[in-house]
C-alpha cells in the first residue's frame, strides 16, 4: 500500500462529532496520504455543560454533588478535588478516618475506569470479546460501589470536611471477596490483553509518544506514565490517605523491561495500575483508623463555616486519568466567586497531534482512545457568537488571562 | 444416493430458484445461528436466532436514501449484484446430496473468479456512494480481495491436481471432488503426507472464509469504529437489505465451497438408505457440516480476536498463509509423487 | 494457541451459562408497552432486576407530619429539586429534577426525608403524580 500511495492526491477525513468511534463529542479532521495520516486537527467544546456556571450559583455543599457529575466515570476524582479545595480555605481539618474511606472509593473508582478503558481500548481494535470481559468484570467493582456508597455511578460520598458514609466492620468482608476476586481474574485479564498476537500487532509502535515529548506537552497520569514519566500526584503531592500507603507511580518496563511510550504501554500501566488498587485498598483497610468521618454532622454549620471562608486554594487529585484540579476562591458569600475545573484530558488531549501523525486510518481509533479521553469533563468553555465558534489564538487565551486576574484582583 | 436435477431448462430455473431460496433462508438462519454461537463465546444471549429475518423485514419495509454525490445507477445496482452473484456461486456447489444445478457448465475455477463478483459490487458500490469512509472501505476491499486469492487458489489447485494424479477424470468439477456420485474425496486418494497437506489446506481455506466475507478480522473495509461502515455507510433501507441478504447467501457459499473441497462425505455413502430418506439424510448432515464450518471460520476466528489493519491483510495472507498453503500443496505434490496410499 | 490466549477462553465459555441479566425479559417483546401491560394484569412475570443494596438512594419519601417547614432540605438540595410550599409550610420534591444524592435526607433535622429503593421510574410526564412527592 505504502507505495502506491505515493502518487494518490491527499484528502480529508473528518471523525467526529458523532462518530461510532468516538465516545465523546470532538472534531478531527485528517488530511489522509492514501492510509496514513499526514495532517491531524481537532476542535474539543461540543460538550459544554456550563457546570462552573451552575456552580457560582451554588453553595459549596451543594456543588460537591454537582462535581460528581462532571464526568460519569470519575466523579469522585472531581469532587475529592473541590472538597479539598474548600476545606483548604475554610481551614477544615478532615478526620482520619475520612481520608481512609476517600481512599479506598477513590481506588474502587480508578478500577471500574481502568477496567472501562480496557473494554473501549478492546472494542476499538475489533476485538468485542474482550469488550465484554472487561466490563463483565468491571461489574464487581460497581457492585461493590453501590454496596458501600448507594449509587453505582454517582456515588455521592464525599462532603466538605469529610464521607457521608462511614464503612463498617460488616462490609468489609464483601469487599475483600471483591479484592480476592480481581485478584484471581488480574493474571487472566493481563494474560488476554498483553499476550493476544494480533492486540500486539495493532498497538505496539503505535501512537508513539517518547518521555521528553510526553514532558513537553505536559501530559499527566497514565498517558503520561506510558512514556515513563514517572509523575503521579498520589506520590508526588500525597492527598487523602495516600501518605501512609506504600505506594510508586507504575511505569511499563515495570512489565516489560523497558519503555516504548506506544498504545501498548498505555494497556500496560492500566492493567497494572488495576493490580496496584487492589494492593492500595488492601493497605487502607488493614490500617483504617477508629473514629469519625466527617468534620461536623450538622448542615448549618458546614454551611456556615463555608460561607465565612475566604481565600482561594487548589485542589488536586490524582483522577484515574491524571491528574485532575478544581481551582476555588470563596470571598464570603455562599456561593464560590470562582470555581474552575481542569479535567485530565485537558493535558492529554494535544499528545492526540504527535500521536496521531504518520498513523494510519485503521490507528485512528486506538490511539484517540488510548489516553482515556473525557470530552464532557474537559469542555469549560464553548464560545459560539452568530452561529459560528471562535478560535481564541495564543494571544487572545494571555489577554483573556491577564484581563481576568485583573478583575479578580479588583474584587478581592 | 444422488439425485440429477437434469439439464433441461425447465429444471435449471427450478433448481435456481428453489437454490435461491434455500441461500436466502439458509443465510438468514445461519447469520441468526452465528450470532449466537458468537453471543455465547462472549457470555451474552444475544439476539434471538430470527434476528436477521426481522432485520432485513425492517431493511426492506424502509426507503432507500441515495446521497447526493452518489452515482445512482451503479449506488443501485450495487447490491442487486451482489446478491444475484452470491446466488450463482451457490448454483455451482453441491449441497448435500444434491449435485450442483449447473453442474455441467462450469468448474472450481469458474467458483473462484465467480467469489470475486459480490467483492466487486460491494467495491462499486462503495466508490459510488461518494463518501470518504466508503473510498478507503472500497480500496481496502480490493486489497483485501487481492491478498486472500492466492492462499485460496493454492488450496483449489492442490486439491484438484492431487485428483488429477490420481487419474479422476474431470478433476476440476465440484462434484468430482465432492465425489457426490462417486463416493471417492481428497481424503481418500491421499496418502499420510497428503492427508497432512490437505489438512493444512483446510486451515487455509479456513482463514480464507473471514477474509472472503469481511468479517473480524478482516473486516478493514467495513471496520464500525474506523469507518462507520467503511463502504456500506451510505447505503440504507432497501439496498442495504440486499446486501445483508447477499452476505448471508456469501456465508453459505463459502461454508459449502469449504465442505464440498474438504468434508464431502455424505451418510448415505455409509448407511443403506431408501433413495429419499438418503436425500433427506444427506442433507441434513450437510447443514450440520454447514454449521461446524460456520462455527470456526467464521465465528470462533471473529470472536477471538483483533481487527488487523490492512497491511497485515496483505501480509498475513501473502506470507503466513500463502506459505502455508505452498507447504500444504508441497505435501501434496510429494505425497502424489511417491505414489502414496488411496484406492486407486 | 498461547498468541491468541482468546480462543481457549471463548471455547471455554461457549460451554458455560452467558452472564447477562435477564431482566426484564430474555428477549426483547415485540412491543414494550403491550408486555408492560399483561404485566401488570399479570399474566406475565417479569424477570426480577438485581437486588438493591441496603440503603440503596432510590426514590425519595417524604413525610410530611413530621417535617417542620425548616427549608435546610432546600439549601443543601444540589438540583433545586425541592420546593417550599408557603401555605402549608411544607415541601415539594420533583422526582425528574432530583439526582439522588440523599444530602437533604442527612441535611433534615426532623428526620423527615429518606430514600426508598424504588428505582424504575420512567415516566412520560415529568409532573406525573408518581414524579413528584408532597
Ligand atoms: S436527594 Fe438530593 S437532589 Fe434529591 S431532593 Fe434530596 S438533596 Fe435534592
Ligand atoms: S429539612 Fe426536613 S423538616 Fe426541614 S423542610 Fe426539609 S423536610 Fe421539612
Amino acid at each position: 500500500m505504502s507505495e502506491d500511495s505515493k502518487n494518490k492526491a491527499t484528502f480529508n477525513v473528518p471523525i467526529g462529532p458523532v462518530h461510532p468511534a468516538l465516545k465523546e463529542p470532538i472534531l478531527f479532521t485528517f488530511k489522509m496520504d492514501g492510509e496514513l495520516v499526514e495532517e491531524v486537527d481537532f476542535a474539543p467544546g461540543k460538550c459544554h455543560r456550563g457546570i462552573e456556571w451552575m456552580g457560582m450559583r451554588r453553595n459549596p455543599v451543594q456543588i460537591v454533588h454537582l462535581t460528581d457529575r462532571i464526568c460519569g466515570i470519575c466523579g469522585v476524582s472531581h469532587s475529592l478535588a473541590f472538597a479539598r479545595a474548600v476545606e483548604q480555605i475554610a481551614e477544615i481539618e478532615v478526620p482520619e478516618r475520612a481520608h481512609y474511606v476517600r481512599t479506598i472509593i477513590a481506588e474502587y473508582e480508578r478500577l471500574q475506569s481502568h477496567l472501562l478503558w480496557a473494554g473501549v481500548a478492546a472494542h476499538e481494535l475489533g476485538f468485542d470479546t474482550l469488550f465484554f470481559l472487561a466490563w463483565r468484570v468491571r461489574e464487581e467493582s460497581m457492585d461493590v460501589i453501590e454496596y458501600l456508597t448507594g449509587n453505582r455511578v454517582n456515588y455521592g460520598i464525599v462532603q466538605v470536611g469529610g464521607v457521608r458514609r462511614d464503612f463498617t466492620e460488616d462490609q468489609f468482608p464483601r469487599i475483600e471477596a471483591s479484592l480476592q476476586y480481581y485478584e484471581d481474574i488480574a493474571a487472566k485479564l493481563l494474560k488476554l490483553f498483553l499476550e493476544d498476537k494480533t492486540i500486539q500487532i495493532r498497538c505496539k509502535q503505535c501512537g508513539v509518544m517518547s518521555k521528553r515529548e510526553a514532558l513537553e506537552l505536559c501530559t499527566v497520569g497514565p498517558t503520561a506514565r506510558a512514556s515513563g514519566v514517572a509523575m503521579d500526584v498520589r506520590s508526588d503531592s500525597p492527598y487523602a490517605a495516600y501518605g501512609d500507603l506504600d505506594i510508586a507511580p507504575v511505569l511499563p518496563h515495570h512489565y516489560l523491561g523497558l519503555t516504548n511510550g506506544d498504545v501498548y504501554d498505555r494497556i500496560v500501566v492500566r492493567l497494572l495500575e488495576v493490580v496496584q488498587s487492589v494492593d492500595l485498598i488492601r493497605q487502607c483497610l488493614a490500617n483504617m483508623p477508629p473514629g469519625e468521618v466527617l468534620w461536623e454532622k450538622k448542615y448549618p454549620k458546614i454551611l456556615a463555616a463555608c460561607k465565612k471562608a475566604t481565600g482561594e486554594a487548589v485542589g488536586r487529585v490524582e483522577a484515574p486519568r491524571g491528574e485532575c484540579l478544581h481551582y476555588v476562591r470563596m470571598d464570603g458569600n455562599p456561593s464560590p466567586q470562582t470555581w474552575k475545573v481542569k479535567a485530565s484530558t485537558y493535558s492529554n488531549q494535544l499528545s492526540w497531534l504527535k500521536m496521531l501523525k504518520g498513523e494510519q486510518i485503521a490507528d485512528i481509533p486506538i490511539v484517540v482512545a488510548s489516553i482515556d479521553p473525557c470530552m464532557s469533563c474537559t469542555d469549560r468553555v464553548a464560545v459560539v457568537r452568530d452561529d459560528r465558534t471562535d478560535i481564541l489564538t495564543k494571544a487572545d487565551l494571555h489577554r483573556l488571562s491577564v484581563e481576568k486576574t485583573r478583575r479578580l484582583a479588583q474584587w478581592s | 444416493m444422488v439425485m440429477m436435477l437434469g439439464m433441461d431448462p425447465i429444471s435449471i430455473i427450478g433448481g435456481t430458484v428453489a437454490v435461491a431460496l434455500f441461500g436466502i433462508l439458509a443465510g438468514l438462519v445461519f447469520m441468526g445461528v452465528e450470532r449466537k454461537f458468537a453471543a455465547h463465546m462472549q457470555a451474552r444471549i444475544g439476539p434471538p436466532i430470527r434476528q436477521p429475518f426481522r432485520d432485513v423485514a425492517k431493511l426492506l419495509s424502509k426507503d432507500s436514501i441515495v446521497p447526493e454525490n452518489a452515482i445512482p445507477l451503479l449506488f443501485n445496482m450495487a447490491p442487486v449484484l451482489a446478491l444475484a452473484s452470491s446466488i450463482v456461486i451457490l448454483l455451482y456447489i453441491p449441497l448435500g446430496g444434491f449435485l450442483p444445478v449447473l453442474a455441467g457448465y462450469g468448474d472450481l475455477i469458474l467458483v473462484m473468479y465467480l467469489l470475486t463478483v459480490p467483492a466487486l459490487a460491494l467495491v462499486a458500490g462503495g466508490f459510488a456512494s461518494g463518501s470518504p469512509y466508503a473510498t478507503v472501505g472500497s480500496q481496502r476491499e480490493m486489497v483485501t480481495m487481492m491478498s486472500y486469492e492466492l492462499p485460496l487458489a493454492i488450496a483449489v489447485i492442490a486439491i484438484a491436481w492431487r485428483l488429477a494424479a490420481a487419474g479422476i477424470a474431470d478433476p476440476f468439477s465440484l462434484a468430482t471432488i465432492a465425489g457426490t456420485a462417486t463416493g471417492i474425496t481428497i481424503w481418500s486418494v491421499a496418502g499420510p503426507l497428503g492427508i497432512i497437506g490437505f489438512v493444512l489446506l483446510l486451515i487455509v481455506l479456513a482463514w480464507v472464509t473471514p477474509a472472503e466475507l469481511s468479517r473480524v478480522p478482516c473486516d478493514t473495509p467495513e471496520a464500525e469504529t474506523e469507518l462507520c461502515g467503511g463502504l456500506l455507510v451510505e447505503y440504507s433501507g432497501r439496498n442495504l437489505g440486499l446486501f445483508y441478504l447477499a452476505q448471508g447467501v456469501k456465508t453459505v457459499a463459502m461454508a459449502a465451497l469449504a465442505v464440498a473441497l474438504f468434508l464431502p462425505w455424505n451418510i448415505s455413502w455409509y448407511v443403506a438408505l431408501s433413495p429419499n430418506a438418503a436425500l433427506v439424510a444427506d442433507f441434513a448432515f450437510f447443514l450440520l457440516k454447514l454449521m461446524v464450518v460456520i462455527f470456526f471460520s467464521v465465528s470462533v476466528i471473529r470472536v477471538g480476536m483483533a481487527r488487523f489493519r490492512i497491511t497485515h491483510v496483505v501480509s498475513i495472507y501473502w506470507g503466513y498463509l500463502g506459505g502455508l498453503g505452498l507447504l500444504g500443496l508441497l505435501c501434496v505434490v510429494l505425497d502424489a509423487s511417491l505414489g502414496g496410499g488411496g484406492m486407486l | 494457541m498461547s498468541f491468541l490466549p482468546a480462543i481457549p477462553e471463548i471455547l471455554r465459555q461457549f460451554l458455560k451459562r452467558p452472564a447477562t441479566n435477564i431482566f426484564p425479559a430474555k428477549y426483547l417483546p415485540p412491543s414494550v408497552t403491550k408486555y408492560l401491560q399483561s404485566v401488570q394484569e399479570g399474566k406475565t412475570s417479569i424477570h426480577p432486576p438485581v437486588e438493591t443494596p441496603p440503603n440503596f438512594r432510590g426514590k425519595i419519601l417524604y413525610d410530611r407530619d413530621t417535617c417542620i417547614g425548616c427549608k435546610l432540605c432546600i439549601r443543601v438540595c444540589p438540583a433545586n429539586a425541592i420546593e417550599f410550599l408557603p401555605e402549608t409550610k411544607r415541601v415539594r420534591i420533583y422526582v425528574t429534577q432530583c439526582i439522588f444524592c440523599s444530602q437533604c435526607n442527612d441535611a433534615c433535622p426532623v428526620d423527615a426525608l429518606h430514600m426508598s429503593d424504588e428505582f424504575l421510574l420512567a415516566d412520560e410526564d415529568r409532573y406525573s403524580e408518581n414524579m413528584i412527592v408532597e
